[in-house]
């Protein structure tokens, strides 16, 4: 969505590293789950405004202040949790999220307990990846937003004002990536620890390439990306004989290899790929 | 944008820096006249600061200047850090493999253009991508970065693991013998050969850009590159060479750190700043809009406050991590400092569409 009015975002993985921390922490001390995910997508927000108003307003380069957001969120998380948390070697730990056992939904076998034994932040992703699609495809706003991001020139022609879509779109993206690096810590690890998205944000960003700007399709991306991962992960667990930084490397990888065979496929999004290089 | 609403927020984003750092000394009880005095001075303020912010700015700074050189096309290659991990590699085998028959001289030759070649080649499957498919740079080099470390970690705890570990709990590579290592200019710091291998990169990145047909082209395609194309550059082929520099020099960096600190090939931390030259070089080129002077001194710069700050992670138990903070915030000024109108020129010629 962020990309759609057109703002390359390479500071997600700032918002996301920042997310995780805030969303760390005010869970600790709260308790509040909602709290936690709440803040962490204003943190987010935060991030966002900073870079919006950079590449928007200042017109700065969109590579130069992402990469100052992912810094910025790369060093607050560390810096907050070594304030809050001291410098243990044993990190302190939160209960992750409780799986919802919906009644009757999970008694359905097989997929019962895959589709509705998911925690509710999955739940809510899905909601949201629908809501994102209907507003993209189905609104006047999102028709502008999309006009904004093709091409602001004639959206203004249009009486729509790029810039303030711009900025809601990245804030919008900031708060989702907030949550996002909540997520991380409160549902799946339960802890902190240092630059634990690990690029994520950046796989993130490239699953929009996969997605071809479209959240469903994103989703899919996604889907299939963590598929693969689950699949290599047992790989892992039976073949211990090869070493295991082979599968760590591996995500990253895929991604690589992926985009190559998906720009192959189509040869669309070429273009998109490439703002300042239009030849299609 | 007027001019008096840029100088605005010039002045908004350094209060903003100021007040950011000072909440962060804050954070942790300390005054941040002190936090940002002791900073400075202990990158600055001696002797001895000085040597080691010298020493500590020669991996950024030829990392910088190989970064510039595809920057300059605006060809975003953040794959810097990886490039750097396969040039260590690459140096340190050709120096363990090749010690036991070869002169030192010969040795050290070999690892430079063992660790160039390695770099250069570890940016072109990005690059080519790129070129022939359009793919987006900049996640493609990113997590090649990723990929390349695991490969380190794998090889010193497997292939190239050293008989004992160099620190506690930490797996490593056998150390390079002695001899091997770059020679020092002065006694007891690390300012030496590899000092004068990143001036000469910086200078002759000076010359690449105003004297040579590829450097002019580069900028051509940096400006514009439908305006490039139509002045009959050869874009793609630019790229091309431009990212094999590129690439080539950040493994170089990798190569000096090894034969003129490090010694030995350690694991790379992800998120351990201190180690992390091809990210920071990422600013360090940025914020001097690529000017090769310019370069050398905010190298220098960022190389300081690092120094800085490890003193105050000794003295006053701050993170190292205020540091990379920092650089994001300076990263958000420098450009409305001095070259916000150079980005200007630019972003209205090509940027939009997506």
């Amino acid at each position: 969505m962020d990309q759609s009015a057109g703002t390359l975002n390479l500071g997600v993985e700032g918002m996301m590293l920042i997310g995780t921390i805030v969303g760390f922490f005010t869970d600790y001390y709260t308790g509040s789950l909602l709290l936690a995910f709440l803040f962490a997508g204003l943190a987010g927000v935060v991030l966002s405004l900073l870079h919006a108003f950079a590449a928007t307003s200042l017109r700065a380069d969109q590579v130069v202040s992402g990469t100052a957001i992912w810094f910025i969120g790369w060093g607050l998380s560390g810096v907050i949790y070594r304030a809050l948390f001291g410098n243990y070697l044993v990190p302190p730990t939160i209960g992750t999220l409780p799986h919802l056992q919906l009644p009757i939904l999970t008694s359905i076998p097989i997929i019962g307990p895959i589709l509705f034994g998911e925690d509710p932040v999955a739940y809510f992703i899905l909601l949201m990846i629908i809501v994102t699609h209907y507003f993209l495809f189905h609104t006047q706003i999102g028709l502008n937003l999309r006009t904004v991001g093709e091409d602001p020139r004639t959206a203004e022609e249009m009486g729509v004002n790029p810039i303030r879509y711009r900025y809601a779109a990245t804030m919008f993206g900031g708060f989702m990536a907030g949550i996002g690096g909540a997520y991380l810590t409160i549902a799946v690890t339960g802890t902190f620890y240092y630059d634990l998205t690990a690029g994520l944000g950046f796989i993130a960003v490239a699953l929009i390439y996969f997605g071809k700007w479209k959240p469903l399709q994103t989703f899919l991306g996604s889907l299939v990306f963590g598929a693969v991962y689950v699949l290599f992960l047992t790989i892992q667990t039976h073949f211990q004989a090869i070493p295991y930084q082979f599968f760590a490397m591996w995500p990253y990888l895929a991604i690589v290899i992926i985009l190559c065979g998906v720009a192959a496929k189509s040869g669309g999004p070429a273009g998109l790929a490439k703002p300042y290089e239009k030849r299609e | 944008m007027a001019e008096t609403a840029r100088v605005i927020a010039l002045v908004g984003f350094v209060l903003i820096a100021v007040c950011a750092s000072s909440l962060l000394f804050s954070l942790f009880g300390l005054s941040p006249l002190v936090g940002l005095a002791s900073l400075f001075l202990g990158g600055f303020g001696s002797r001895g600061a000085l040597a080691a912010t010298v020493g500590g700015m020669v991996p950024l700074l030829i990392m910088a200047v190989g970064l510039s050189v595809p920057f300059t096309a605006r060809v975003w290659n953040i794959g810097g850090q990886g490039q750097f991990v396969i040039g260590s590699i690459m140096a340190t085998w050709m120096g363990l493999e090749l010690s036991k028959s070869a002169p030192p001289s010969l040795v050290i030759l070999f690892a430079l253009f063992a660790s160039f070649l390695g770099g250069a080649l570890w940016l072109v499957p990005p690059i080519l991508m790129r070129i022939y498919r359009g793919i987006n740079e900049v996640i493609t080099t990113l997590m090649m970065n990723f990929v390349a470390v695991f490969l380190l970690d794998w090889l010193i705890t497997g292939p190239m693991e050293g008989p004992q570990a160099i620190a506690l709990n930490e797996p490593s590579s056998a150390p390079l013998p002695g001899y091997l290592m770059l020679p020092t200019l002065v006694r007891g710091t690390n300012i030496g050969l590899g000092l004068v291998l990143a001036l000469l990169l910086a200078v002759g990145f000076f010359f690449m850009m105003r004297y040579t047909r590829l450097g002019f082209e580069l900028r051509l395609i940096g400006h514009g590159v439908e305006a490039a194309r139509y002045a009959g550059v050869s874009i793609e082929r630019d790229i091309l060479i431009a990212s094999l520099i590129s690439g080539g020099i950040a493994g170089v960096a990798g190569m000096v750190q090894i034969y003129g600190a490090q010694g030995v090939l350690l694991p790379q931390v992800f998120s351990d700043i201190t180690t992390s030259y091809g990210y920071v070089g990422i600013p360090v080129a940025l914020i001097a809009s690529l000017n090769p002077i310019g370069i050398i001194l905010s190298a220098f710069f960022f190389s300081g406050i690092l120094t800085g700050a490890y003193g105050i992670e000794l003295t006053y138990d701050i993170p190292i991590d205020v540091v990379t903070a920092l650089y994001g915030i300076v990263m958000f000024i420098a450009p409305l400092g001095f070259h916000i109108t150079l980005t200007r020129r630019k972003s209205r010629v090509q940027r939009d569409g997506k």
